[in-house]
């Protein structure tokens, strides 16, 4: 479904994303994170609040209605800021291929 | 998780009326109960701060708490077909479209214990009579109308399975498939027929149909295919039948629950759990689009394994309101097994009595309609473009885990059922988990990220805060009592979403606003859909999402009409009540992300508008707040006169800027072109919005949903408060507002 393909080349984006994942994003960001937070997955990344306001658990949401939440083993955020982030760079491993940090320290 | 969850059976109640609690376990041992007031409920360390009151009303001790399911599926039950002689030779035919077939074993219709169509998991018919089977070779098709039968003839032990698909490019009708059996089938005497579903031999409903059923008939002859087809195709010729037992024209009766048997035995019956009716029907090719028009043509039911309406638990206590308790919103709350952190509480209305006024003259509007539209919705979880919408990872509260482990729980007007057809009906019949204080939803923006009922709790909090006397009301109250309630008051204050109306209600609070009385919309995205109850089944909503508006689904063609009532479904805008006539403002873009503030605008100066900015200074205001941090936001109004917004009407501000998630409705988006997006469409903003009616009226409009979320800010010490109390207190003033002549 998805017609555009994150690459390297979108590591500016990832720049902009990672100083600021909440708020105005330039359309190139738009357009990855559209990519991102899109239909074409098998599951999603969501937030299972274990204390509002204060922590959260990473989870995979299948597609499937009513499928079982995944826990992600020993991935807890106490900031929601964080917690894009660190989604931001594990979709970005799925898709590129390639750790996001890594290549922003060699593109710096 | 839940581990107890329960519901009210009104959302509702005025003092002395008894109000009926039901329980249901999932891990808990026992609970109690007590009565709460609910005054704030957004728990965000940033907010105002949690709170509710305790009312001394005794419920009780511990309880057992007690399992009880959720029990989804509709279906026809004609019950009473004992009353017929003993069945011989028979016929029992219907013409059926599925509308999923995933492997499921399904029910076309049942005679329990003597014989029934159904689906197997190959998608083939299947007849069962006597403990014979037969299965056709013809597997069903979601894309086509069957005309399905099983008949048996005593004098030749021929058991016959029939299938005919009609291919609707076809310009004749295809040959059926007809499979058969030499068997014994002994007489029998059935006291029911089912359609739609099964019955388990525990005497509970099961394998639900997702699909359309049409006429279903019953004979006492075997019948060849061909002959039914053209006896069906006729049901004013087939009710002279003979051999007939029993005719079910769905298209009678078709706003009741009642199923009308067209033969003589007068065999009839009624729906189980709302499926949709008025729905088109096998001989509809478009002929007409209003099934008031021509009901022959809606003779089709459709069943969803997935419809609930009443959940049916048995009552754990009733509570019987004082009389003397002040109007509010309250909650019975259930602390399971001794733990506070999973208290459960079922939030409902006491409103004032119906027979004398409260003698308050300000009424906190409820939204019901609005709540019961969101009931359990799955927003975040079932639509992937939620995320996109909010700019963020979705979260799930607790209550979003039980909504995942239990979508028997029936579900909201936002969802699709199983086969992708839109869910047309909401029932508070049921726990509704979202109708909570405390819970985070998905939509509410970064910050607070509550929605509806809790969001709707800055408000009740800030009336709290400012001792502020006050009346609440419902949505259902207002649709039964019209303007009768609402002239008991100077002003009336609405939620932050109030987004579902009735037709009754529309008039009801536009009568309000031309004789005198004063509005507060507080909101965003308001008087929008079209909503209907049902009067033969109180505490369910229909919504019908035709044409345009931004929406999960559509009703199908030519099933724009509501089921409940015939009226026109989708916006209110396409149905002569604009939202900009009542409020000044109408639905013009969402995002879920963050907010803005408003820019005040030269009208703002106007001496009319004086007392609302007393004490406000600046440019910009409500540049903070827990809904995104701005104050316009989440779903924003615009003032747009060719729309209908009063000539009159001052845009006092506006906000200048959204994020580019806010994107435009699809009402106004007629030619999609990439830049209406809230960076660079002027469109796409929230106009802060007052005009004086003909009557010494006036109303005030946020046209932002954010707007309450920013009242919150600073435990309610900020400029947003203030220029709502100013308001509040002046439209609380009986002096005659002056209508500006121009």
């Amino acid at each position: 479904m998805a017609r555009y393909q994150i690459t390297e080349t979108d590591i500016p984006f990832a720049r902009e994303f990672l100083a600021q994942p909440i708020g105005y994003h330039s359309p190139g960001l738009q357009r990855v994170l559209n990519r991102m937070r899109g239909a074409d997955w098998e599951f999603k990344y969501v937030l299972v609040v274990e204390e509002r306001y204060a922590r959260w658990r990473l989870g995979r949401l299948a597609k499937k209605r009513g499928a079982k939440v995944e826990m992600v083993d020993d991935v807890t955020y106490t900031d929601l800021l964080e917690a894009e982030r660190d989604i931001f760079k594990r979709r970005w491993k799925d898709l590129v291929g390639q750790d996001v940090e890594t290549l922003l320290s060699q593109s710096s | 998780m839940l581990p107890i969850v329960g519901y009210t059976n009104k959302l509702t109640v005025e003092p002395g009326e008894t109000l009926d609690v039901m329980v249901s376990s999932f891990g808990a041992k026992s609970y109690r109960a007590d009565f709460r007031q609910i005054i704030q409920g957004d728990t965000n360390p940033e907010g105002p701060g949690y709170k509710d009151k305790l009312v001394a009303l005794d419920l009780g001790s511990d309880r057992p708490a007690l399992e009880k399911p959720f029990r989804p599926g509709s279906c026809v039950i004609v019950p009473g077909l004992d009353a017929l002689p003993p069945i011989k030779d028979f016929t029992v035919a219907a013409v059926v479209k599925p509308t999923l077939l995933d492997g499921r074993m399904r029910s076309v219709l049942s005679l329990p214990g003597f014989a029934a169509i159904g689906i197997d998991e190959n998608d083939q018919l299947t007849g069962v009579a006597g403990g014979h089977a037969l299965v056709t070779s013809t597997q069903l098709s979601i894309n086509h109308w069957h005309i399905v039968s099983l008949s048996y003839c005593a004098a030749t032990q021929n058991l016959a399975l029939s299938v005919a698909k009609d291919l609707d490019g076809a310009s004749e009708p295809s040959l059926p498939e007809i499979v058969t059996v030499k068997a014994e089938v002994p007489p029998g005497n059935p006291t029911e027929c089912i359609f739609g579903a099964s019955r388990e031999s525990d005497g509970e409903l099961a394998g639900f149909f997702d699909g359309k059923i049409d006429r279903p008939a019953f004979f006492d002859t075997a019948l060849a295919p061909n002959t039914l087809r053209h006896l069906l195709t006729d049901l004013s010729q087939l009710r002279r039948q003979r051999s007939l037992l029993g005719a079910w024209d769905f298209s009678l009766k078709m706003t009741t629950q009642t199923i009308c048997d067209v033969s003589p035995f007068l065999l009839h019956g009624q729906i189980h759990n709302a499926p949709a009716r008025a729905m088109t029907g096998w001989l509809w090719k478009g002929q007409e689009l209003d099934w008031k028009l021509r009901p022959d043509l809606y003779s089709a039911i459709h069943f969803h394994s997935t419809d609930m309406y009443d959940a049916g638990w048995e009552v754990d206590f009733s509570v019987t309101i004082p009389d003397d308790l002040k109007s509010g919103v309250y909650s019975v709350r259930l602390v399971p097994d001794g733990d506070e952190d999973a208290a459960y509480y079922c939030v409902f209305a006491v409103r004032p009595p119906r027979d004398r006024a409260s003698g308050n003259t300000v009424a906190f509007l409820f939204p019901t309609c609005s709540y019961m539209a969101y009931a359990n919705h799955r927003l975040g979880m079932d639509v992937p473009g939620t995320e996109i919408g909010m700019g963020r990872a979705v979260e799930l509260d607790r209550h979003h885990m039980f909504l995942q482990d239990n979508p028997g729980i029936g579900l909201s007007v936002y969802e699709t059922h199983d086969d992708e057809t839109g869910v047309f009906h909401s029932s508070r019949l049921r726990p509704i988990v979202d109708l909570q204080p405390k819970v985070k939803s998905f939509l509410g923006g970064y910050g607070s990220n509550i929605w509806q009922f809790n969001a709707d709790t800055h408000i009740l909090g800030w009336l709290d805060a400012i001792d502020q006397d006050y009346d609440v009301i419902t949505d259902e109250d207002m649709h039964e009592d019209g303007l009768r309630l609402l002239q008991r008051y100077n002003v009336i204050l609405t939620g932050t979403h109030p987004e579902y109306y009735t037709g009754n209600m529309i008039e009801a609070m536009q009568g309000f606003t031309d004789r005198g009385g004063r509005l507060m919309y507080l909101g965003g995205n308001g008087f929008y859909w079209v909503v209907s109850f049902n009067e033969d089944m109180p505490g369910i909503m229909e919504c019908r999402r035709s044409e345009a508006g931004i929406r999960p689904w559509e009703p199908g063609h030519g099933q724009f009409y509501h089921g409940f009532t015939g009226e026109y479904g989708g916006l209110w805008r396409r149905n002569g009540r604009p939202p900009n006539h009542l409020c000044g403002v109408g639905m013009t873009s969402q995002g879920f992300d963050i907010s803005e503030p408003y820019v005040v605008s030269p009208e703002a100066s106007d001496p009319r508008a004086a007392f609302i900015f007393d004490g406000v200074d600046g440019t910009r205001i409500g540049g903070f707040g827990l809904a995104g941090g701005g104050a316009a936001g989440l779903e924003v109004d615009r003032a747009d006169q060719a729309q209908g917004t009063p000539e009159h009407a001052l845009v006092l501000a506006s906000s200048t800027r959204h994020t580019d998630i806010y994107l435009m409705t699809p009402e106004d988006l007629l030619d999609p072109t990439p830049d209406w997006s809230g960076t660079q469409a002027d469109i796409i903003r929230a106009d802060l919005t007052f005009f004086e009616t003909i009557g010494g009226g006036a109303v005030f409009s946020t046209g932002s949903i954010a707007w309450a979320g920013s009242m919150a800010w600073n435990g309610y010490d900020n400029h947003i408060a203030r220029m709502t109390k100013n308001v509040l207190r002046r439209f609380d003033d009986k002096t005659a507002f002056e209508y500006p002549r121009r």
